[in-house]
């Protein structure tokens, strides 16, 4: 019986492989969904974030740059759900839009952090030595620097504009992926798996790509979830200080101080960006728990 | 231990060259300079420019420069400011104080907040209250420290009609005055710190207290306030400090916003001043004591390891 099985297996070996990988995949995502109640709700609401991010134009009642005179520092009423700013818009449709530069900022600077996080963390891990030696003198060179001090130094050297804060805040995480990915690194190349592979003759990016990267990506994805959340905020705070996104764009950190101006004749304007944004970042944070808890019993208590 | 403190500092003054000189060629390839934005309207001539230009040494190489600034360091002298003229040791030596004193009162607030928690949700692991507190500390890691700010000064001014008084004024000047204008800023820092150490605070506790010496203590009938405060707590300290050590670069950074928020002049605002200012010798001696407070702190808090821990101590 069991012999015919393995026959039948061999010719459609890659067909096969992959059949698994996807259905471990879904497994995986069906446990997730029935252990990790916090993190479901969490990565539901950034997922509605999203679609409400994406499909702005649609929802937002007013134009988020549009002023009108007749309505300055409006309260919340029915028409203007979170009141007007002092030009008159509408702070509820920036809000909306503000949810794109937050969500733009937020996935760029992870993705490509990650990216030259990984591939600096690998170098580094892999070749050991003097390689190594060098990237991380350089690494804790950069982040020997608090991290806003040191985002607000290139932002305002570069200049208000959302590519030049997520120059910035690259930067800033760079370092972070790197040294997870080293560390990682370091302990798969000692691995038994990774000297079989080298002795049946493997070359370096092979084993890079075949054993190390899936064997890191769970340490990889909660440090992303979590640096999400930083991320936003940094982009908030350089906003905040105007040298992040220029006006007249609807920043949430932006609106917040446009509102510190009117604090006592509209609080309404202090309010509503800081609960959207402390809310995204909450979600951020909550589905980074949920996944380390998910992905890494061992670092959970 | 000594020859330990030595090695660590020698990399520590490696770390502060590399990082000062990434600073100094990063602000000096990005186009723009003190020049240029002085004399951008006034149709100054080549000439003119040049003149300013080696009048204020920025003539020469950057390496050329960063060797001269360097030199300048080690003999004490940071320089002079492009913009004002006066000599940065006393810039930074007016500004220092507000910053350690708004991070010293933020580490203080935030350690009686987080440490009391933490313990009381590893001791109620599980229950209502834990899943309360825990729910609270990442809320408090999610709010950034400036709305709270913002949401602070609203508050009081609407509910209470009390806004902090204007006009800087030191503690020694006035302490009254003084505190009444750094709590807030401190309480917005310590909030977040705080929600970090109780998370770890938590999990580190609990981690001691499914320890088999713990087992053997309780066995033996200690009391389970010994347990917790003398063996559990204490066995967990050493994570908790290094938490606040490594957190330190966030609070240092969040005193940026905070200072400009409360306007107070410290060291962070003065970064915040100078860098669109260009003014080179400010902006790299902020960032260098900056850095250095950093590896400062942590060093501090590796050495504080021995302290809490005799097995480190000894070895």
């Amino acid at each position: 019986m069991s012999q015919v099985q393995v026959e039948s297996e061999f010719p459609i070996k890659k067909n096969l492989a992959r059949r698994t990988r996807l259905s471990r995949i879904k497994n995986q995502c069906i446990r997730f969904i029935s252990t990790q109640r916090i993190g479901l709700i969490s990565a539901l609401f950034i997922i509605l974030v999203i679609i409400v991010a994406i499909s702005a134009p649609v929802i937002a009642p007013f134009d988020p740059v549009e002023q009108n005179r007749e309505a300055f520092l409006a309260a919340p009423d029915v028409q203007h759900l979170m009141g007007t700013d002092d030009l008159g818009r509408d702070v509820f449709s920036r809000i909306i839009y503000g949810a794109r530069i937050s969500l733009l900022v937020g996935f760029a600077t992870v993705i490509i952090s990650i990216i030259l996080g990984t591939i600096i963390g690998m170098i580094s891990g892999f070749f050991g030595g003097v390689v190594d030696m060098i990237i991380q003198r350089v690494m804790d060179s950069i982040m020997a620097i608090p991290a806003l001090i040191l985002a607000l130094f290139i932002a305002a050297l570069l200049g208000p504009a959302v590519k030049n804060v997520i120059i910035a805040l690259v930067i800033i995480e760079i370092p972070r992926f790197a040294r997870i990915v080293r560390g990682e690194m370091m302990r798969i190349r000692e691995t038994n798996y990774v000297e079989a592979s080298r002795s049946v003759g493997a070359n370096a990016l092979r084993i890079i790509m075949r054993h190390g990267l899936p064997n890191m990506m769970a340490p990889i994805i909660v440090m992303a979830s979590l640096a999400f959340g930083q991320t936003i905020i940094a982009e908030a705070s350089l906003s905040f200080l105007g040298i992040g996104t220029p006006p007249p764009n609807p920043s949430w950190g932006l609106m917040l101080s446009n509102a510190s101006r009117y604090m006592e004749s509209a609080p309404w304007l202090v309010f509503f960006p800081g609960v959207a944004l402390s809310l995204l970042v909450l979600a951020f944070n909550l589905l980074g728990d949920a996944l380390r808890d998910f992905l890494d019993p061992k670092l959970s208590s | 231990m000594v020859e330990y403190i030595v090695r660590r500092l020698i990399y520590g003054v490696l770390v502060l060259l590399l990082m000062v000189t990434f600073v100094f060629v990063v602000m000096r390839a990005v186009p723009g300079d003190i020049v240029t934005l002085q004399l951008a309207d006034s149709g100054a001539s080549e000439e003119q420019i040049e003149v300013l230009e080696a009048e204020l040494g920025l003539d020469k190489s950057i390496m050329a420069q960063l060797g001269a600034w360097i030199k300048g360091v080690v003999q004490g002298d940071l320089g002079t400011s492009l913009w004002s003229g006066l000599p940065v040791t006393e810039i930074i030596k007016e500004r220092i104080p507000i910053t350690l004193q708004l991070s010293i009162m933020s580490i203080i607030l935030a350690t009686l907040i987080g440490i009391p928690i933490g313990v009381i949700s590893a001791v109620k692991h599980n229950s209502f209250v834990d899943h309360l507190l825990r729910i609270t500390s990442v809320g408090g890691l999610s709010i950034p420290n400036f709305w709270l700010g913002l949401i602070l000064l609203t508050g009081l001014a609407l509910l209470f009609n009390w806004i902090p008084p204007l006009g800087f004024q030191s503690f020694f000047e006035n302490p009254i005055v003084n505190l009444q204008q750094m709590i807030l800023p401190a309480i917005c820092l310590a909030i977040t710190l705080s929600a970090s150490i109780v998370r770890m605070t938590r999990s580190a506790v609990l981690e001691v207290l499914h320890s088999d010496f713990i087992r053997t203590i309780r066995s033996k009938g200690a009391k389970e306030r010994v347990v917790i405060y003398k063996h559990a707590l204490r066995n967990s300290l050493v994570s908790v400090i290094t938490l606040i050590g490594l957190q330190v670069g966030y609070l240092l950074g969040g005193t940026v916003v905070l200072e400009s928020i409360f306007s107070l002049p410290g060291l962070g605002s003065l970064i915040f001043e100078t860098v669109s200012a260009r003014d080179y010798p400010v902006i790299q001696a902020a960032v260098l004591i900056f850095g250095a407070m950093f590896l400062l702190v942590n060093l501090v808090v590796d050495v504080m390891y021995g302290w809490v821990d005799p097995r480190i101590r000894n070895s």
